[in-house]
């Protein structure tokens, strides 16, 4: 770049920069989101690794039952004997052999309630300090014998407790009263990396948490002179079939990975909220280059009439957008270390207790932020760009000639072509699903992007008609705009530059639609759960556990002997090998037939007693398998099993596609069980309300199960999903906010741009108050366009995501006509909104100022 | 018909510019020859649509004709692409207009040698001294467009023209929106660059003062040249657009 180019471009953002200023701010809030994903995942990553390294401490080796298949960390594995730890510890170079046991067990605290985490509730074995687990003494004693617990410190701050207590813990069978000994700690934190931790020793833990002489692993400690790998394979010499011995590294990576890949998750959805707020912003730095371009054309063209290619044009123009880009990204990556400590902040305000992490900005993230920040502006400016390069000099006498060179484009059949690419890369993601999650979500994300192109560039084409319909039909205040001066004058204004009011209305466009297709995809599922809940489920009550730890299995055994109830049944999972393919199977008891309609087809559903196994219809068809027939199966801990099949159903909605009986689990699994659910029913002649209390009763001694009826069960779980929408929606919000900054840039352009236009309206009498109503009118216009555009193209992406979606998940399909009003009224909020600082603008120009400008 | 002679500075042979298709059709020039000889201060007047515009742009490489030749020294435009057209403007036409004659974001002093810069080649020191000098714009070189009076600015426009030593400068209506006293100070001294600096300048008036001060008037109508004038006064000029008039 030559000097004068780089000291015009220079000059021109200086000149602009409060018009800037807005699409500055655009830009730093989608970098702000990409970097804060990055530097948050890569934080609390990295401090989750050092909490396990902590935790496992002194632990070099590990011994555990081996696995057949599947994920390493998640699996079920059996547990081991205790007993093997004699022999352990016999063996040379091994200094210190322990138990490692970890249960669920819930804190109750004084009031009553159990004490909510937002991670799970743990009970553990513990031998202190000094022992091989990494857990720290903060206060008090270590628990010694029956009777006596410690705490972590945050969760025994959170219940109110402190040393010296009597506390209340629920265990996986049952109550128990302790007194509250020590208060624990984890590394360099306070709490229990977001669960709580209650602590015994290990005889106590023993029985309280019903580990039957059992342990979840055994970890070894080795003397300071002994070889690691010798002792290995020492161990595995002296270990029976189905064990393995790993280091204590590997098992603390296993942990770590398994939650690290949940952070993972999190961060990409923040990402794609990112990318969201990005691609709106893409919309707002194209609108404000372009309208600039428009402002500056006689100063383009004189440039070009003394002697600037084209070249230096474009460079020029491009050189704005570089301006901003930079600026832009180094304020958003500043901003993506507040993103990520509010996050931070927000998760622990509700209890997730994040381990303290140093915020981490690895090169990545700076690398990335740069070339999303850079390049999302420049290819923003770059038509603006070319455009101005168009502009002929003689358009420095002649501004008309510059005016339609600016116009000149193909942008009907560039629109038509981008949407129809947009379709069906939308629809190929969707239904054709290639390359499995990444390929449909990628598909349909990068079609999606293109309809939005395609949308945005053909709105151009109505969006005169249509401002002039929005301005007939708007009753505002009370009757039509275009009765008053300022309607008329606003709707005109819209109608004018309709290639500004589309794309001003296209960024709105973009996140609304994403609201719509939202809203109808959850009022389907919502449709679908309550028609599913009505059709195929007959229980009376359900019982749940929300922290989606499980349900102690004692629970169901204790409702199953009142005397209240019929039928009762828990609902456990497992994952098996069928036919070489991981499979979920569900475990009943046969009750489950009074329970749920699984709509039984052959065979029958007793037959779960005798050990056979039910097939849904599909994987019967896809084996090819009747009953009578046999299926094999291999469990998670390497046992097989031949099973009849003893019935075909033809409802999966709740059952899911395969079931078994409880025993038949039992028999092969020893891994501790917890139940998903438990369904009930009433027995006979026994009120509502009497058998409510009977349940009531027992589920006072589990405090974080919930008992619900179908009318509450549905209620918690559209809450559920009600909740998961908020947060959608706070997300969106930032888009949304975005395209509102995008219509105040575009206003506050066209208020600067007409100067002259409402000095002479002032002029010959418009009152103030007229000229705000008139802008105020626009951005409304400008805004329910928007809206309407949203709300044509959401509802039909929402509706094919809807019936895209398995039949098990969703059958209905809903168009949920009251968020659609919302969002309409929503939008003239949003014009309103919008128009408040350009408006006030209009309404301040001197008259004799505003003539006297040129 | 007069035939363009070597010494010429520009000139135009059977140009012809139409605007518009069949029905809505005008014919801007009308098959137009005419010739500035180097060193020559030439006025062109005519009343308004007669073409003068159009001419001059056409003249100076801002627009094309639809038919006939321009010649800027001993080079036909025709010939050119785009980015010879632009660096023949940046190198051989300067020029004047009537307003928004300068970038708003740059210096007076910024303004005066942006063709250069944008080019890529040093001013000639010396020169822009004695440029800036005659046009008297000494203290007010760093000054922005918007802190000038519009004599001022025209003059810095009128510097800017001369800065770059070009082969032939066009002026449509310099003075147009000026007071006649500052718009005679313009005048002076674009005659003095003819006749002491033998600078080649064609101008656009309506204003028959103005065209005084040139050594030749050439007048338009409908497009065509219909009358020329040596050497001209004021009087001559008013008489001349009377007889043209009726
Ligand atoms: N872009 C255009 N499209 C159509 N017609 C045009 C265009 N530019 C000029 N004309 C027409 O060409 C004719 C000559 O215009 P031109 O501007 O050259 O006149 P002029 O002599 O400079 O007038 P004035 O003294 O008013 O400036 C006029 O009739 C004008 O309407
Ligand atoms: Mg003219």
């Amino acid at each position: 770049m030559s000097s004068p180019v780089v000291r015009l471009t220079l000059r021109g953002v200086l000149a602009r920069k409060f018009r800037i200023l807005l699409t500055i701010l655009a830009v730093v809030s989608g970098v702000a989101f990409v970097s804060g994903a990055f530097i948050l995942t890569d934080s609390v990553k990295s401090a989750i690794n050092n909490l396990f390294v902590e935790l496992r401490g002194e632990v070099d080796l590990e011994i555990r039952t081996k696995i057949a298949f599947g994920d390493s960390a998640r699996a079920e594995r059996d547990p081991v004997d205790i007993s093997l730890m004699k022999d352990i510890a016999a063996l040379d170079g091994v200094r210190l052999v322990e138990a490692n046991l970890l249960r669920q067990a819930t804190i109750i605290k004084s009031n009553g309630e159990p004490l909510q985490t937002s991670g799970p509730a743990f009970g553990i074995s513990w031998t202190g300090p000094d022992g091989l687990d990494g857990r720290t003494l903060l206060e008090g004693v270590l628990p010694t014998e029956s009777g006596k617990v410690a705490i972590d410190k945050a969760s025994a701050k959170r219940a109110g407790y402190v040393v010296g207590d009597k506390v209340t813990l629920v265990g996986p069978i049952g109550k128990g009263e302790f007194t509250l000994v020590g208060l624990t700690g984890t590394g360099s934190t306070s709490g229990g990396g977001g669960a709580s931790v209650s602590a015994f020793d290990p005889i106590t833990a023993n029985e309280f948490l019903g580990a039957d002489n059992k342990a979840d692993s055994i970890y070894v400690g080795l003397t300071p002179v002994a070889t690691r790998g010798d002792i290995q394979k020492a161990i595995e010499e002296v270990l029976p079939s189905g064990y393995e011995v790993i280091t204590g590294e590997q098992s603390a990576q296993e942990t770590a990975g398994a939650i690290n890949e949940i952070i993972d998750i999190f961060g990409k959805v923040l990402l794609g909220f990112a990318g969201i707020s990005l691609f709106v912003s893409a919309f707002l730095i194209f609108n404000t280059f372009a309208i600039i371009v428009s402002q500056r054309l006689r100063e383009l063209a004189l440039m070009r009439a003394v002697g600037a290619s084209t070249r230096q044009i474009h460079q020029m123009i491009i050189g704005e957008g570089l301006v901003v880009g930079i600026i832009a990204t180094g304020l958003g990556l500043v901003g993506g270390l507040g993103v990520a400590k509010g996050i931070t902040f927000a998760f622990n305000a509700a209890g997730a207790a994040f381990p303290a992490a140093d915020l981490l900005i690895s090169s990545r993230t700076v690398i990335l932020s740069i070339v999303i920040g850079i390049g999302v502006t420049l290819a923003a400016a770059i038509i603006p760009a070319l455009r101005a390069g168009r502009i002929p000099p003689v358009a420095a006498m002649r501004p008309e000639l510059g005016f339609s060179a600016l116009q000149r484009s193909k942008r009907l059949i560039v629109g038509i072509a981008t949407l129809a690419a947009g379709i069906a890369l939308f629809s190929v993601g969707l239904f054709v699903q290639p390359g499995g999650t990444v390929g449909t979500l990628g598909g349909s994300a990068i079609g999606a992007v293109f309809l939005f192109l395609g949308v945005a560039s053909l709105s151009t084409t109505i969006a005169a008609p249509v401002s002039r319909i929005i301005s007939r039909i708007l009753p505002f205040p009370l009757r039509p705009m275009t009765n008053s001066v300022p309607g008329r004058l606003a709707s005109r204004n819209a109608q004018r530059t309709p290639r500004r009011t589309a794309s001003t209305a296209s960024a709105l466009m973009v996140g609304l639609a994403l609201v719509s297709m939202v809203s109808v995809v959850a009022s389907s599922v919502k449709k679908s759960f309550t028609d599913q809940l009505k059709a195929s489920v007959t229980a009376d009550f359900f019982v749940t556990n929300l922290s989606f730890q499980g349900l102690p299995v004692a629970f169901a055994e204790r409702l199953a002997e009142l005397p209240e109830l019929g039928s009762v049944s828990p609902f456990r999972a497992t994952v098996a090998l069928v036919n070489g393919e991981e499979k979920q199977i569900g475990a009943v008891k046969p009750e489950i037939g009074d329970l749920v309609d699984i709509d039984i087809q052959k065979g029958s559903i007793d037959s779960l007693a005798d050990g056979d196994i039910l097939l849904y219809l599909d994987p019967a068809r896809d084996l090819n398998v009747d009953v009578g027939d046999t299926v094999d199966i291999t469990w998670q801990n390497g046992k097989r099993s031949t099973l009849t099949v003893g019935g075909i159903y033809a409802d999966s909605s709740v059952a899911g596609n395969w079931l078994i009986g409880l025993d038949t689990l039992g028999k092969v699994s020893s891994a501790p069980p917890v139940d998903f659910f438990i369904g009930a029913k009433i027995a006979d002649g026994i009120s509502i309300e009497d058998a409510r209390a009977a349940v009531e009763k027992v589920a006072a001694d589990f405090p974080s199960a919930e008992v619900q009826d179908q009318a509450e069960f549905q209620k918690s779980q559209e809450d559920q999903l009600n909740q998961l929408l908020a947060i959608v929606y706070g997300l969106l919000i930032f888009a949304i906010f975005i395209a509102i900054l995008g219509i105040a840039n575009t206003m506050a352009l066209s208020v600067f741009e007409r100067t002259r236009e409402f000095g002479l309206l002032r002029a010959v009498g418009m009152s103030r108050r007229h000229l705000k109503r008139s802008v105020r009118w626009e951005a409304i216009i400008v805004s329910v366009f928007g809206a309407t555009l949203g709300i044509v193209v959401g509802i039909p992406l929402g509706i094919a995501v809807a019936i895209a979606l398995p039949d098990s998940f969703v059958t209905a399909t809903v168009v949920p006509i009251n968020t659609i009003v919302t969002i309409l009224i929503a939008s003239i909020v949003v014009g309103i909104f919008a128009a408040i600082f350009p408006a006030r603008r209009a309404a301040k120009l001197d008259i004799l100022d505003a003539i006297a400008t040129h | 018909m007069t035939q363009v002679s070597t010494s010429a500075a520009a000139g135009a042979i059977n140009a012809s510019k139409i605007y518009g298709k069949d029905d809505s059709e005008v014919r801007a020039l009308d098959d137009v020859t005419v010739d500035f000889a180097l060193g020559q201060f030439t006025a062109i007047m005519g009343p308004s649509g007669s073409g003068k515009s159009t001419l001059m742009h056409c003249l100076a490489g801002l627009d094309s004709l639809t038919s006939g030749r321009v010649i800027i020294g001993d080079t036909d435009l025709a010939q050119l692409d785009d980015k010879q057209l632009t660096s023949l403007r940046r190198e051989k036409v300067g020029f004047i207009f009537q307003a928004y004659n300068l970038i708003p974001t740059l210096s007076a002093l910024e303004n005066i040698t942006l063709p250069m810069d944008l080019g890529g080649i040093k001013p000639d020191q010396e020169w822009l001294d004695t440029v800036v000098d005659k046009m008297n714009l000494r203290n007010r070189l760093s000054h922005r467009p918007s802190e000038l009076s519009g004599g001022q600015q025209q003059r810095v426009a009128v510097a800017r023209a001369l800065a770059s030593r070009p082969q032939i400068i066009f002026a449509d209506e310099p003075t147009g929106n000026l007071d006649s006293k500052t718009g005679a100070e313009i005048l002076a001294f674009m005659k003095y660059a003819v006749t002491d600096l033998n600078q080649t300048i064609v101008m656009v008036t309506h204003d028959p003062v103005a065209a005084g001060y040139a050594d030749r008037v050439i007048f338009l109508a409908d497009g065509k040249v219909v009358d020329e004038v040596e050497n001209p006064t004021a009087e001559l000029v008013l008489d001349r657009m009377k007889h043209l008039g009726s």
